[in-house]
């Protein structure tokens, strides 16, 4: 029976490879979706983006 | 390096071309709706200085760009993850999308509907903390019940999907909306059908792209 460590195991750079992608796509659409600013610049600009992907907005 | 900037290239032209598909279907279908429930607000005194983006042009771009950006960032996600599991094609891709629409849309959707503007909700950052919270959960419960092998996790998986959902979103005390039930319904309608069309685009593209690259 394979185990799931060995069924799932990849070579450390291949890990940070996929890691630094994953990290940066979040940080792209938490960034995105999120953030508030305090003078709604960013959240005007985006605010019917959000509404369109059901993030809470406002 | 080499692997890395490969994984970009494919997520930023997969993350466009889904981008302006949504934007398209999103000009049609979800934005004058938008617009039509604007008209039952009237702006609070506050804010009415702050910038906005114009009507038109200048308001539209601002839209097409989120997509196509947040296009890029879940392709990112779906293309890494591929990688990892050394799959390629436009098959494997369509199980990833599926996946990034029921993580990223449906289970947050399920507790925190999409909502036209004017819609009272709970505090702010109580339901952004659910939204992520969820979709955390709806991720690993999935990666437990669907790629692994063992009973355990995949029990684990199944309480992990459930779990947010049996918390419940945060709601207001009285819930109230400025715009028609009517049209509030026809909106989540619609956006669950774009983002389900943007999630299987994403994910079939990704894959197909993939097929491209050779990594090291
Ligand atoms: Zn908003």
């Amino acid at each position: 029976m394979k185990t799931l460590a060995a069924s799932t195991a990849i070579s450390t750079s291949k890990f940070l490879t996929g890691f630094t992608a994953i990290v940066l796509g979040l940080t792209i659409v938490l960034g995105l979706g999120f953030l508030q600013d305090a003078n709604n610049t960013l959240h005007n600009a985006v605010h019917d983006g959000r509404h369109s992907a059901a993030f809470p907005c406002h | 390096m080499a692997d890395f900037r490969k994984l970009v290239a494919i997520s930023l032209l997969a993350g466009i071309l889904a981008g302006l598909l949504l934007s398209v279907l999103q000009h049609y279908q979800t934005l004058p709706l938008i617009l039509a429930a604007e008209q039952f607000e009237t702006p609070s005194a506050e804010h009415v200085h702050d910038w906005q983006p114009m009507d038109g042009w200048q308001r539209n771009g601002f839209t097409w760009l989120f997509n196509g950006l947040t296009g890029f960032g879940f392709a990112l996600l779906i293309s890494a993850s591929m990688y990892w599991r050394d799959q390629r094609d436009y098959l494997p891709g369509l199980g990833w999308g599926l996946a990034g629409y029921l993580v990223f849309f449906v289970a947050p959707s399920l507790g925190l509907p999409p909502e036209l503007p004017g819609t009272d909700s709970a505090e702010l950052h109580s339901r952004q903390a659910w939204w992520l919270f969820t979709a955390a959960s709806t991720a690993m419960g999935l990666f437990g019940l669907v790629l692994t092998k063992q009973r355990g996790l995949q029990i684990g998986g199944a309480c992990l999907l459930a779990l947010p959902q049996l918390v419940g979103a945060p709601h207001p005390e009285v819930a109230h909306a400025l715009a028609p039930e009517a049209l509030q319904q026809h909106f989540v309608l619609l956006t669950a059908m774009n983002n389900a069309i943007f999630w299987l685009a994403l994910g079939a593209l990704s894959g197909r792209l993939l097929r491209k690259v050779t990594f090291q």
